[in-house]
């Protein structure tokens, strides 16, 4: 047994540069998850020796608070990843392929209501005390017990009902199918040392304690943080062996783009995660080892008020107008200067979720490209014409440089089929306040995705996410209420992979049918990097974890495989 | 007397009044804690429902639901003992005066040496310009000045950068206010940086600040020279430069005075876009900062220190006019 395991983590550390590319590439759904099998496809051959400091110039917009609470969402950009590991890591851009991080395996029972972790043996806090089973289940326990602690409300919304351990392994059970919260347990809740949070303020105010010397299970310690900057040291002993290559990581805090994009372009800072304008010009040109990619996770869309309390965007066919006046990959030149593809009517983010992607249905609607005389046809079918122009106001957020770029494009396209439209720049509160509350026609927004576009469409399109005209919607702010569409949801939790492609499809059909939110763009991740000393960076040929530094835990992932070139001589 | 005792009432009375002020402005303004942090959270991708990051904001003690007079009125006991609460903005869970006192040095170091410093420039300057009316100096500094005073602040800073902090070996730093890595403390090497990271943002405010000095004190200056006991003083032989500095100067300085006290009681808020552009974690920032994200605690605990500072500063001032100029103490 212990032999067996010790290979499995040596075929772990070679093949976590190619994290997920093997045998972990396998969609969310699947019964179980073992060892990824080494791949060559990374290139990760062996180890690397240590060395080297990689810089993130990150605009976190803000001076570091020195804390480094994993339950705090505003300070645990900064610790989880870097110190606190979750259970799994779930790799949104390889269709939920799953790497196996504290737990060395999981099994889902067969109704998915319940799921048991083998948890990793040989790993140690970094204050040199065991991590067990006992860990994890305390971790999610101290959940229940403060509910402040609970971000991803797993006791409270998902169904969580209890989470126990025996030996290595432990069980959490949920009253329903619990699919899809798997990305929320497994990969975004840091497991904390019971031994440290049983004890003193941690366990008395566990939501609001500080926490300035973190002890983690993660590649990095924290090694000391003033307000501008925090410096991490590779953890000596890091369960993977070898890794961290590189020993040392700064975090100064930018507070603003400028200052970032100055020093990601002279290489000062090795890591951006920012939209840079001109980036080709401003930062490529400055040096051949400056590199950027941009892969897609979610969509940037108009968000139509569907209340029938709002006439004319309540009415499918000015919205099915809009969506075929759009030319998108128009937009995406101009407004994003091509950096974000063009988005499509189905929602499906592509070619990051290609296999949920339903062509056909979208050319057979005829939303595959512009077609402005339909949308002229449509908009004469509910009554506008030249002498009875239909106005349309959509509210942005000033300062969203881009969005104001797409959105004069999106302008001009509805000016040629006769809808006049109105750019509202708001400030940020003011557009929140409006687009949470329903108080808008139109409003340019993005949402977060997910490992499959289920994560995205559920927060626009699900009922329960959407409220009244006046309350505050959680993220269905166009307030589309159709229960075909619920149940479509309902049957995913307990689905097989399969079965979950098409369900994602019939919920793409709505989206086609219904034009409940009208996708521009593609969202993506912002991601600079150079290459003059250090290797190892996520790429669009290897996409082994979301290459954005705000990413988390993904940050973990990228900082375990970075090696400094200059420390291998 | 009474004059100081009318300034202290004064004093008092504009405090309240801008204590409420601040308690109830930012209340006003559109948005909630709550919404900042939901729109900061959502993007490391996660999703957290606005029922939870409420129950988080409660846990650090911001309850939305409250009765506005009864927080109205923890409010001013808060401010008056001291207890300014933890922020709930960017920075949530630490205490504002932990975050206050990180930010505050560096502010009052650039922003009110810079200040003194062009004041001091200033003064001088345009008390040598205005001696030698018509001189050398008086033709050529006042009219560059005016020129650079009139520059916005931000386009002197990006220009500064463009000449000095471009390209892979930069002549100073364009950001940070000193090297990231080093550890603050009293050594060579952490001064000199903080020295280094300062020219720049110091630079910036000192062109744009102290040509507005210049002009004020030389036209004082003008003004006071050509009164009869500037030329009694003349007359009876005293030297010129004590009739320079000790009977013109002094007196073309007393209406500069007051506008001096002004300037260093805005230090406090920072020149926010020097801080802005050069990335320079002080109080002007973390004020920006903290409107973005609706952080009431922090944002009580910045307007305090700033209606403070400026009404000290004026308090001061009263009183430092009251000690040099004899009228204001017979008028009282």
């Amino acid at each position: 047994m212990r032999a067996i395991k010790r290979v499995a983590v040596t075929a772990i550390a070679v093949g976590l540069l190619a994290a997920g590319c093997g045998g972990g590439d396998k969609p969310i759904g699947g019964a179980s998850s073992g060892t990824p099998q080494a791949s060559s496809s990374g290139g990760g051959q062996g180890t690397y020796k240590k060395g080297g400091t990689v810089t993130i110039a990150n605009v976190g917009g803000q001076t570091w608070p020195c804390q480094f609470n994993p339950f705090n969402p505003a300070v645990n950009q900064q610790a989880l990843g870097f110190v606190y590991e979750p259970l799994t890591f779930v790799n949104v851009l390889k269709s939920g392929a799953t790497t196996p991080m504290l737990a060395t395996a999981f099994a889902w029972s067969p109704k998915k209501d319940s799921i048991v972790f083998t948890i990793r043996s040989g790993v140690k806090w970094s204050d040199g005390q065991p991590f067990t089973a006992d860990d994890v289940v305390f971790t999610f326990n101290q959940m229940k017990a403060q509910p402040a602690l609970d971000l991803y409300s797993l006791w409270t919304g998902a169904g969580l009902t209890s989470v126990t351990g025996s030996g290595d392994k432990v069980t959490m059970k949920f009253k329903a199918a619990a699919e899809p919260y798997f990305f929320n347990f497994a990969n975004q809740v840091g497991i904390v040392p019971k031994h440290v949070w049983s004890t003193g303020e941690a366990a008395s105010k566990p939501g609001t304690w500080a926490n300035t010397k973190p002890i983690g299970t993660g590649p990095f310690t924290v090694a000391s943080c003033s307000s501008n900057n925090i410096s991490y040291v590779a953890n000596g002993s890091y369960w993977q062996p070898g890794k961290p290559y590189v020993e040392k990581v700064q975090y100064p805090a930018y507070l603003d783009n400028n200052p970032a994009n100055l020093d990601l372009a002279s290489g000062k800072a090795q890591w951006g995660g920012q939209y840079i304008p001109n980036i080709d010009k401003f930062y490529k040109s400055k040096s051949p080892e400056n590199n950027y990619w941009f892969p897609p996770t979610a969509n940037v869309a108009i968000i139509p008020n569907l209340d029938p309390s709002h006439k004319v965007t309540s009415n499918l066919a000015v919205r099915q107008a809009i969506a075929y006046a759009l030319d998108r990959e128009q937009i995406s030149k101009i407004g994003e200067s091509g950096y974000q593809p063009a988005a499509n009517q189905t929602g499906v983010v592509t070619p990051t979720f290609d296999k949920y992607f339903d062509k056909d249905a979208l050319a057979t609607a005829g939303y595959d490209k512009p077609n402005p005389d339909k949308a002229k046809q449509l908009l004469q079918g509910a009554g506008y014409s030249a002498s009875n122009p239909l106005k349309l106001n959509v509210i942005t957020v000033t300062g969203y440089t881009d969005w104001d770029a797409s959105l004069a494009v999106v302008k001009q396209q509805l000016a040629k089929v006769g809808i006049e439209l109105t750019v509202q720049d708001l400030q940020q509160q003011s557009y929140n306040q409006k687009l949470f509350t329903g108080d808008y026609d139109l409003a340019y927004s993005s949402l977060s995705g997910g490992p499959t576009p289920y994560y995205e469409l559920r927060q626009l399109l699900y009922s329960k996410n959407s409220a009244p005209i006046g309350k505050q919607a959680s993220s269905n702010y166009s307030r589309y209420l159709k229960p075909e569409v619920d149940k479509l949801f309902d049957q995913y939790a307990s689905a097989d992979a399969d079965t979950q492609v098409k369900l994602i499809k019939q919920i793409s059909s709505y989206m086609i049918k219904d034009v409940p939110v009208i996708p521009t763009t593609e969202s993506v991740d912002w991601y600079q990097y150079n290459t003059k000393d250090l290797q190892g960076w996520p790429t669009q040929d290897n996409p082994y974890a979301q290459p954005a530094p705000y990413n988390i835990p993904d940050v973990g992932q990228v900082l375990a495989n970075l090696y400094s070139k200059s420390a291998q001589k | 007397m009474r004059y100081l005792i009318r300034r202290l009432g004064f004093f008092v009375l504009t405090l309240w009044a801008a204590m409420t002020l601040n308690f109830f402005i930012p209340r006003m303004m559109p948005g909630s804690p709550e919404q900042a942090l939901r729109e900061r959270f959502s993007k490391g991708g996660s999703v957290v429902s606005p029922e939870q990051l409420r129950t988080v904001l409660a846990e650090f003690g911001f309850d939305p639901d409250k009765n506005i007079l009864l927080q109205y009125v923890e409010y001013l006991k808060a401010m008056v003992t001291g207890h300014w609460g933890v922020s709930v903005g960017s920075s949530l869970g630490v205490p504002v005066t932990s975050l206050i006192g990180d930010a505050l040095p560096w502010t009052l170091g650039l922003v009110g040496i810079s200040t003194v410093l062009a004041f001091v420039l200033g003064t001088l300057i345009g008390t040598i310009a205005g001696w030698r009316r018509g001189g050398l100096i008086d033709g050529i500094v006042p009219p560059v000045f005016i020129v650079t005073s009139a520059l916005p602040y931000f386009w002197v800073a990006l220009l500064l950068i463009s000449l000095f902090a471009i390209g892979n070996n930069p002549l100073l730093p364009n950001d940070f206010n000193y090297e990231q890595g080093l550890t603050p403390g009293f050594n060579g090497e952490f001064i000199l940086s903080v020295l280094k990271h300062g020219i720049l943002p110091a630079g910036t405010i000192l062109i744009t600040a102290v040509g507005g000095w210049i002009l004020t004190m030389r036209n004082n200056m003008i003004a006071t020279l050509a009164e009869d006991y500037v030329r009694m003083a003349r007359a009876k032989g005293i030297p010129n430069r004590r009739i320079m500095f000790g009977y013109a100067g002094r007196n073309a300085f007393l209406p500069n005075l007051s506008g001096f006290a002004m300037s260093l009681g805005f230090v406090i808020s920072g020149t926010i876009l020097v801080e802005y552009v050069f990335n320079y974690p002080g109080l002007g920032y973390m004020f920006y900062n903290a409107t973005v994200s609706t952080d009431y605690p922090l944002l009580q605990a910045l307007f305090l220190l700033v209606t403070l500072a400026v009404l000290i500063c004026v308090l001061l001032c009263d009183f430092a006019v009251f000690l040099l100029d004899p009228r204001a103490r017979t008028k009282g």
